[in-house]
């Protein structure tokens, strides 16, 4: 099957009932989405599938043939080989992240509720948020992080996610 | 600083130390010097400010690799069966099915694996026990394994309750005994029935704590690869070393040829602290096929068999003079362990928290047939908080009093259990600016406060009730020796503070690296603190009783400040001085009222290949004072009187844990802490099936951690000053502390909004409902 992962097709032939997540860590190396309960409860394994924020734990790789997906690694490069999006920046400057575990789920999640909601209400962004588990609690912090960049803090989005049907 | 000539006083001596609530002595060697204590008086750029995670970059990129992102060349994938029977014994069993199945490589089961694993026994003792493995190419190959495995059980009767263990002829969870020994252990000072008889009021509650799972984002995991007869583990662990130390005792070889790292861990609150079947299944496997080995714990075993805070049934009688003045403290309470554990004893903070001169513990352990509890973040305080702070606002009530006015009234100015000094204890400040900033004590009286203030109260008719409470907090938490860190000068001049020490999400190295470059006159992007490796770094011990700063820091500024005072030796001929005339400040070498001059590098590059290695090693604690950690916290939240359903609005929390090194990353701890806290107090509880023992809610979905819809307004922040006898950094621990008062504050705010009292978390709408009952009976 082909996939188009980050902006790169992958051409290859998922096992049976194989997951989308355990395609993307073990097959392709992208170690960013993160195994957390494999039944859709945590969001740290959550990507972008054409757009729409998936669960990658649940939704079978087989099922996802020609598809877009963006994973954390599809955001930004680290530096310095790129800059990071407002949304990463913010999420430094505002120490959303303690052990890190959770936080490429959190930020996809973010990344999505802004690229719909540019200007979220803080129960917009909780409602939105909350199939992320964070056991470090960071919550207060990813609030705050993500109205900041709503506010336009940290500047406009250096990459729009790209959404077929949307426009980027 | 003053050196200790080599040879001179001791170099071993012995010192005390509180690791989770306990005491322990420990030889500890003296260190070659001590710096002078950064106190009040100290003028830090670096330290105290608010710099980012220095692995930020790497945790919002994905890049940061965690054990199960550990992928190595023919790896395979190994899967633990467990037993699903609470006590009984394993009937049947088929390797050699396992083994045919393809993709996998192997299979062991009863008797395969070393004993010093205790691994895979015949007798089950509790629903989840490990009884057998399977390694494969996959995972789905490697439960393909497990089902060919043909497991079969016979059940027999089990005690999974502290009242079914220590019922007469209960069945024997453990071969000696049901009772830890030394069981019921009792600590007393005064004479409590004395104190009782002094009192004007006396209240007396019966106080229940659940079973609450520790439900870190990352499962236990681990990667073993074997080349030779030496072992490299990856391993998501607070303690590096002590996992080295386990898997060289277990599988009898020497530590030397065992190697652990952890560069990242997606949490641990206190569930890993060691090895265990994953670490020993990883390494077996690997050593047996010859090839890496990667064994991560599904959800459902995470939450079942991978640690747990015990549950407590307190008993509790307070007495008081009518002016508040405690008279007398009595506590009995009941903990059932599971199969193993230690006493991290509720009973403790009853005889530390307030001065009263009668107290009195009765703590009694019981096995029961379930997983073993492990430390959960200040074990034994956040359950005995739960039962103390609860009585205390029992007794305001009581008398009438403000519960703040009641605390401030027996404020105790010395550790009354130890009849010692605090090394310092701001605790008066924390009730003050807690309340001040909360607008203490209620609706009719606050003041303004600087929390963003919810929408007023809905009129009476509603069934929307407003309640506020506050609950206090103590934590035992000094840190201590041994720690060790080495502090490397490249040739660049490039800092490297290298420390066997682990960074759970806590900030450990972003701290490690403040306290280096200040100590250096560094700037601080030329510092990077290296840890998590027991092959190349030096000692450190866990990162558990919210050691890690308090013990390491002082042990990497002393190696900086040892760094220091080579440059500076090899800088003074360079620059025609003497090493006295010399200071450090951003990463500059310079003559001391002149504008001469050296960069760190024009240093070192002069010194050629000659490299600069400072040590420094941890100290022993001060004997005549006790080191802990205090705060306050205030809580309102709102109750729905008609469906029980209680929401926090807003929580105050004021804590004291000396010199805080980095505010921003000390409070997302003081959030973290709080918001378990309020999972506590309102929703986790782990449910065992009373007919099979067979937890009920073994997922994240039935056991429920709170979700960022759940939590509300907090602001979190510290008082008080730099801890300088403590040790010479002036920090202290301070991570598990803010989880100890919120569940008591919560309650208590619930108990003002109802008007009555939940003596029972998780506050369930059916138990406040019930309470509600209760109340309109009467």
């Amino acid at each position: 099957m082909l996939l188009t992962v980050n902006g790169r097709p992958v051409e290859l032939t998922p096992a049976p009932g194989e997951r989308l997540l355990t395609l993307l860590h073990e097959r392709l190396h992208l170690t960013g989405a993160k195994f957390g309960c494999g039944q859709g409860e945590c969001g740290a394994c959550t990507v972008l599938v054409n757009g729409r924020l998936t669960y990658s734990c649940l939704a079978l790789a087989e099922a996802c043939d020609g598809a877009e997906v963006t994973t954390i690694e599809g955001l930004a490069a680290a530096p310095p080989h790129g800059p990071l999006t407002p949304l990463q920046r913010a999420f430094i400057a505002y120490d959303a992240a303690q052990c890190g575990y959770c936080t490429p789920g959190q930020l996809i999640a973010a990344t999505y509720l802004l690229s719909h909601d540019p200007a979220p209400s803080e129960d917009s962004i909780r409602t939105a948020m909350s199939g992320n588990l964070c056991r470090c609690g960071t919550y207060p912090k990813i609030i705050a992080a993500i109205q900041a960049v709503a506010r336009g803090e940290f500047g406009a989005p250096t990459r729009p996610v790209a959404e077929p049907g949307r426009g980027a | 600083m003053a050196r200790r000539p080599r040879g001179g006083a001791r170099t071993f001596v012995k010192t005390v130390v509180e690791v989770e609530g306990r005491t322990e002595e420990r030889v500890v060697e003296m260190p070659a010097f001590e710096p002078a204590a950064w106190d009040d008086a100290a003028s830090l750029t670096i330290v105290g400010a608010r710099v980012p995670r220095a692995d930020a970059v790497e945790k919002v990129t994905g890049r940061a690799r965690y054990t199960a992102d550990i992928a190595l060349p023919g790896m395979l994938h190994a899967l633990i069966l467990r037993a699903p029977i609470a006590r009984g014994r394993i009937t049947s069993w088929n390797v050699a099915a396992a083994r045919a199945v393809p993709g996998v490589l192997d299979a062991m089961g009863p008797g395969d694996a070393p004993r010093g694993t205790r691994l895979f026994p015949t007798d089950i003792s509790y629903a989840g026990q490990p009884v057998a493995a399977v390694c494969a190419d996959s995972l789905a190959a490697a439960a393909a394994g497990a089902r060919a495995m043909a497991t079969k059980f016979e059940a027999t009767e089990f005690a999974a309750t502290f009242a079914a263990a220590t019922a007469p002829g209960a069945p024997l969870v453990r071969k000696k005994g049901n009772l830890m020994e030394g069981s019921p252990v009792v600590e007393q000072r005064g004479d409590v029935e004395a104190g009782l008889r002094e009192a004007d009021v006396v209240v007396a509650r019966e106080y229940r704590t659940p079973v609450q799972l520790h439900s870190a984002i990352e499962p236990h995991g681990a990667v073993a690869e074997w080349e030779g007869d030496r072992l490299t583990i990856w391993e998501s662990t607070q303690g590096i070393f002590r996992v080295r130390e386990q898997v060289a005792a277990a599988l009898e070889i020497p530590q030397s040829k065992v190697r652990v790292i952890k560069q990242y861990m997606g949490g641990g609150f206190g569930a890993k602290n060691g090895a265990a079947a994953h670490t020993y299944v990883a390494a077996l496997f690997a050593r047996r096929t010859g090839r890496p080995v990667r064994c991560v714990l599904s959800r459902r075993a995470e939450q079942s068999d991978a640690g747990n805070r015990p549950a407590t049934t307190q008993r509790v009688t307070i007495g008081a003079k009518k002016n508040g003045v405690l008279t007398a403290i009595a506590v009995s309470a009941d903990v059932p362990l599971g199969v193993g554990g230690w006493e991290g004893g509720p009973g403790q903070v009853y005889h530390e928290m307030y001065a009263c001169p009668n107290v009195r513990s009765e703590e009694t352990f019981a096995y029961v047939n379930a997983s073993a509890m492990q430390a959960f973040r200040a074990p034994g305080y956040a359950e005995g908080a739960f039962g103390l702070e609860s009585a205390m606002n029992a007794l305001a009530r009581e008398l009438g009093m403000d519960p703040l006015a009641l605390r401030r009234k027996n404020f105790t100015r010395i550790d009354p259990r130890r009849s010692r000094n605090w090394s310092g204890n701001a605790l008066r400040e924390c009730y003050e600016e807690g309340a001040r900033r909360f607008g203490w004590p209620g609706p009719a009286k606050r003041a303004p406060s600087s929390v963003t203030r919810p929408p007023s109260p809905a009129p009476s008719s509603s069934p929307l009730k407003r309640g506020v409470g506050m609950a206090a907090q103590l934590w035992p938490t000094g840190g201590g020796p041994p720690s060790y860190a080495h502090v490397r000068i490249n040739k660049d001049a490039s800092i490297d503070v290298l420390a066997g020490t682990q960074d759970l999400g806590t900030g450990a190295r972003t701290l490690l690296a403040q306290v280096a470059a200040e100590a250096m006159g560094a700037r601080l992007d030329d510092v990077r603190a290296v840890i998590g490796d027991t092959e190349t770094l030096p000692y450190t011990g866990n990162s558990w009783g919210s050691m890690t700063t308090p013990s390491v820091g002082p042990a990497a500024r002393m190696a900086a400040e040892d760094a220091r005072r080579l440059l500076l030796e090899a800088a003074a001929p360079l620059l025609g001085v003497e090493p006295g005339d010399l200071e450090t400040r951003d990463s500059r070498v310079m003559v001391r009222d002149t504008d001469r001059a050296m960069t760190f590098r024009e240093v070192t590059e002069a010194l050629g290949d000659v490299m600069i290695i400072g040590r420094g090693s941890r100290g022993p604690n001060p004997e005549d004072r006790t080191i802990a950690t205090f705060g306050a916290q205030f809580a309102e939240v709102e109750v729905d009187v008609e469906t029980g359903v209680v929401r926090v609005l807003r929580l105050v929390a004021a804590h004291d844990a000396g010199r805080i090194i980095n505010p921003t990353l000390a409070e997302s701890q003081l959030e973290g802490g709080i918001i378990q806290g309020l999972g506590y107090a309102l929703f986790e509880e782990r449910v065992l099936d009373p007919a099979t023992g067979v937890q009920l809610n073994a997922d994240l979905h039935d056991y429920r951690i709170p979700t960022i819809a759940d939590v509300p307004h907090i602001e979190a922040f510290f008082v008080g000053e730099s801890d300088a006898r403590a040790n010479h950094t002036g920090a202290r621990g301070l991570a598990e502390p803010p989880i100890i008062p919120t569940a008591p504050a919560i309650a208590a705010a619930v108990a003002d909004a109802i008007g009555a009292e939940v003596n029972q978390i998780p506050l369930t709408p059916w138990r406040v409902l019930a309470a509600l009952g209760n109340a309109q009976g009467r």
